[in-house]
């Protein structure tokens, strides 16, 4: 019996295919939880080679669902470790990891540009060895990289100054936080990172860290051991409006439907911050709407597990496209999301569904920073 | 059957702002980020491609300082048997042909079927060691090879890419050297417990070579003449378009 | 020093290459330096054509000919050059930084015991020495190189580095029937292959004419092909055509696409999503887009702010005019 089926409590399983049920790439791909476990049961010696485990977004529905215990997405996690020791994974995936160890992110770029969304109206602090701060802004990689992520960043900056918060980043010294790293399989890499990056954060002396993904937020707060609070920048903000230090005035008179990231709900239990948040910002409480589909039942986007960095092959419309015709159908004008990677699934799904006339994907604290500094920020 | 890989470590410069050192003729190395020549890198997957076939050791091999070692265990984390270092502080210092008397030294005692090396260096692209070995070593060559068919362990079918995209199909007996063109395969990725296991493996390092005299010399590097960015051409479509027209016939593009 | 220029003739299924009248071009230069000739040199089977246009280009068409020459073959094409330069002693022999001159050229370097320089963009002979600028890092760099010429040397510079002039010579051609002693039967050339439709290699290309969602319409992609054809490109796109199903995946461009690496990449329609940007790598990048804030501009070296089916016709018709 291999030590992955033991370590999961794959015996546990009774096959009631809740798994199956729950997972939101079933249905569009040929990963099925419940047949993965069955087959490998059936042949207990071999772990299965199968390719549909590439197809999981380790939004984790599968394991908080399982009656028995069975990690279900930590033994997909595992499968997908043996195939990365092999080294034969999809050319992209690669790329991304290679791009992790050479440049501490995955997107490719260089390490000497991961402070380049600072702009001129941008007043950020970078901190030097040794340095102290109350709140560390931890940036991570898409929205220090990506250029539509950047915005986010940005507001996010311009708030806590709004705010009088002592913030600051650590600039170009940041690296990936390994979240992604650690669920496409590839422990090894995520090891050392954790090691590399926890020997960072004792350089500098703070309180609080902030991530602005919820990617990130639960690496740092659920792996690693880290003697500091981790807080999503939602959850911060939050705080600070109960404290009276963030003033957010009522001005948006659309209609906003909230959708929940995994790691942010489902993985960390944190439904509300988001919305109370939205709350504010809206002239009528009754135009926050809701999906059917919310909360710890909310359909993932497929942009966690590495699927960032792998194409599914699929007759069927991507997960991200039925999320926007479902917000349509339920007369939502602004998609708020509080993850980078949900928003350019989404915004992709904007585009391909063509609905750029009738449906926003936006940040929440693009929305707020929009709200606040109106001239600055403004979209089209 | 056993292949040789032969692999150079190289600068990713594709996005970096480069610095030249203040000798002008290498380039500061202190924020560049090396790793393994991109074109060698298939060829290492080409040579553990045959090995999965048929067997044998893949040697690799690398003129270069300490640093070499690191892309040398990554090929030994992808699955290489043997690796050897040729000593040298400043591989800028040697030309072509002195790089391939060093690997030549060390080859040709070696039991081996195919040497394979990279068509090119992301750093100088002379593409001329490949070519150069295979003279020292009295073998034939095959450059650019994109494809490679082999029924049996004696000889191969190579297809060389060439411009546009036509290809020349060769036969070739072995021994010989194969210089990969990128593309040929899809290189493994390496995983950082395979790295860190490969780092028990030994490398053997010859620590005294004779160097070769060099032919060519490096005299010095420079910033090559500043281009203008984003330049946005502004007009009604018949004049954006025609000075367009006029750049690329400038660029020697069209 | 020898005084003659030598330029191997790149020649493919009768074809003379761009490049070889170039290299004859700035062959008058450097000859003019040294109060020699210039000469083709072409190693063919059925080249006396191919030599009659090269006469108004060079002092002498040296043809050498046999059979064997009618594809290349490394070690024929060396025994054959150095047995001729043996003789004749040229001061330097140019070679385009080709695919075919990879094979040989530094084969004969080696074989005559001569330096050699590739990859080169600009030479010039400086008493004894010659002096190469070779483009490094992707040509971010430049480096120069120089090596001692007094037993000659060969130079291998990339195509389109020098402009073609025709110096109207009427050069003799001495046709030479040439005959190996040696036979090398180690390596044997079997056939040339086209690239078959549908399997085209973005990767590899060299121009790349890529769409995006600013094409709107299926039916909007024959016009664009019809470009890229007219410029030699290669068709390739972003994630949302794929999506579309209106091209292959193989034609995708980014971080979940391929990464291409063409000289010229034009993206039509292209908002520069960052997926999709850091697949490009390359040194003209051109962005026709509507929108004046799309990041495609902050990545383009050139980019034109209007409706892509405006300008697209009109580009075309500017680089006919050109032909």
């Amino acid at each position: 019996m291999h030590k992955l089926l033991i370590k999961n409590e794959l015996l546990g399983c009774i096959q009631c295919g809740r798994c199956s049920a729950g997972c939101p790439v079933s249905l569009r791909t040929a990963l099925s939880p419940r047949k993965l476990i069955y087959k490998n049961l059936r042949e207990s010696r071999k772990l299965p080679k199968s390719q549909d485990i590439w197809s999981c977004t380790t939004c984790r529905t599968c394991q908080q669902r399982c009656p028995k215990g069975v990690s279900v997405m930590d033994y997909i996690i595992g499968l997908r470790s043996y195939q990365v020791e092999r080294g034969k994974i999809e050319p992209t995936m690669r790329d991304a990891l290679e791009s992790i160890l050479k440049h501490g992110n995955p997107w490719g770029r260089p390490r000497e540009k991961r402070t380049q969304w600072i702009d001129d109206e941008t007043d950020v602090r970078i901190l030097s060895e040794g340095e102290e701060t109350d709140v560390l802004l931890y940036v991570g990689c898409t929205p220090a990289y990506d250029p539509e992520i950047q915005k986010s960043a940005r507001a996010l900056a311009k708030i806590l100054n709004d705010a009088d918060v002592d913030f600051a980043i650590i600039g170009n010294d940041e690296s990936c936080c390994g979240n992604e790293v650690k669920r496409m399989g590839e422990l090894g890499l995520f090891e050392m990172l954790v090691e590399e990056n926890t020997a960072l954060f004792k350089k500098y002396k703070f309180n609080t860290m902030i991530t602005i993904s919820p990617h990130c937020y639960n690496t740092f707060k659920n792996e690693y051991a880290l003697d500091f609070e981790v807080l999503h920048y939602t959850q911060f903000l939050k705080k600070l409006l109960d404290e009276g230090k963030l003033q957010i005035s009522a001005s948006i008179d659309k209609k906003v439907v909230f959708h929940d990231p995994c790691f942010l709900g489902k993985q960390n239990d944190e439904y509300d911050a988001p919305r109370e948040l939205l709350k504010y910002l809206l002239t009528d409480e009754d135009n926050l709407l809701e999906f059917g589909r919310n909360r710890e039942r909310s359909l993932c986007c497929e942009g966690g597990g590495g699927r960032m960095w792998l194409e599914v092959e699929s007759e069927s419309p991507r997960n991200a496209e039925i999320r926007i015709d479902d917000a349509k159908s339920i007369g939502a004008e602004i998609v708020a999301t509080s993850c980078p990677f949900c928003q350019l699934t989404l915004n992709d799904a904007v585009k391909t569904t063509k609905s750029e006339d009738k449906i926003r994907v936006v940040d929440i604290c693009s929305l707020i920073a929009e709200n606040k500094f109106e001239e600055t920020e403004m979209e089209e | 059957m056993n292949s040789v890989v032969c692999i150079k470590r190289v600068p990713e410069t594709a996005e970096a702002t480069l610095k030249i050192a203040p000798d002008g003729k290498k380039l500061e190395e202190e924020n560049l980020v090396f790793s393994l020549n991109d074109a060698d890198n298939y060829a290492l997957e080409q040579a553990l491609l045959l090995q999965e076939e048929f067997d044998g050791d893949v040697t690799v091999i690398s003129v270069g300082p300490p640093e070499t070692d690191e892309i040398i265990r990554m090929a030994l984390a992808k699955g290489a048997t043997n690796a050897i270092r040729i000593h040298h502080d400043d591989i800028s210092k040697l030309d072509a042909s002195a790089v391939a008397s060093l690997l030549a030294e060390q080859i040709k005692d070696l039991d081996y079927d195919v040497v394979f090396t990279g068509a090119f260096a992301s750093d100088d692209a002379f593409s001329l060691v490949g070519t150069m070995l295979a003279r020292k070593l009295e073998i034939p060559h095959i450059t650019m090879a994109i494809e490679m068919k082999q029924d049996d362990e004696d000889e191969a079918e190579i297809s060389r890419e060439l411009e546009g995209g036509l290809i020349a199909k060769y036969r070739i007996k072995f021994p010989a050297v194969i210089t990969v063109q990128t593309g040929m395969n899809e290189p493994r990725y390496a995983s950082i417990l395979g790295i860190k296991r490969a780092s028990q493996k030994e490398v053997d390092v010859v620590d005294d070579p004779t160097i070769p005299e060099n032919k060519v010399q490096l005299e010095k590097i420079s910033y090559p003449p500043e281009g203008k960015k984003a330049e946005i051409l502004s007009g009604t479509p018949e004049e954006t378009s025609s000075r367009l027209a006029e750049i690329l016939k400038q660029k020697g593009i069209i | 020093m020898n005084k003659d220029i030598f330029v191997v003739i790149e020649h493919r299924q009768e074809r003379i290459a761009d490049v070889s009248y170039e290299l004859l071009t700035k062959g008058y230069q450097i000859a003019e330096k040294l109060g020699g000739e210039v000469i083709a040199v072409l190693l063919a089977d059925d080249g006396d054509q191919m030599a009659q246009s090269l006469k108004s280009y060079a002092d002498k068409v040296l043809y050498i000919k046999n059979e064997i020459f009618k594809n290349l073959h490394s070690e024929y094409y060396c025994d054959a050059l150095s047995s001729i330069i043996g003789e004749r002693k040229p001061a330097l022999i140019l070679f385009g930084h080709t695919v075919d001159s990879f094979e040989v050229a530094p084969a004969l370097a080696e074989q005559l015991g001569i330096p050699i320089i590739s990859n080169c963009v600009d030479f010039d002979i400086d008493g004894d020495f010659v002096r190469a600028t070779v483009p490094l890092y992707g040509g971010k760099i430049n480096g120069e190189y120089s090596f001692n010429a007094e037993n000659g040397g060969i130079i291998s510079v990339i195509p389109g580095a020098f402009k073609v002039e025709n110096p109207q010579k009427s050069g003799e051609i001495e046709k030479i029937e040439f005959t190996f002693e040696k036979e090398y039967d180690d390596k044997e050339f079997i056939e040339f292959i086209e690239a078959a439709a549908g399997e085209i290699d973005i990767t590899q290309a060299e121009k790349i004419v890529a769409i995006g969602r600013g094409v709107k319409d299926e039916e909007n992609i024959d016009m664009i092909k019809d470009f890229a054809d007219s410029i030699g490109a290669v068709l390739a796109c972003s994630r949302p055509i794929v999506d579309a199903g209106w091209l292959p995946k193989e034609r995708q461009v980014g971080s979940s696409g391929k990464t291409v690496k063409p000289k010229l990449y034009i993206a039509l329609g292209i908002s520069g999503a960052f997926q999709h940007i850091s697949g490009i790598k390359s040194d003209t990048i051109i962005a026709v887009n509507k929108d004046p804030n799309a990041p495609i501009f902050k990545v383009a070296h050139y980019g034109i702010v209007d409706d892509m089916f405006k300008v697209i016709p009109a580009l075309k018709a500017k680089i006919e005019e050109m032909k």
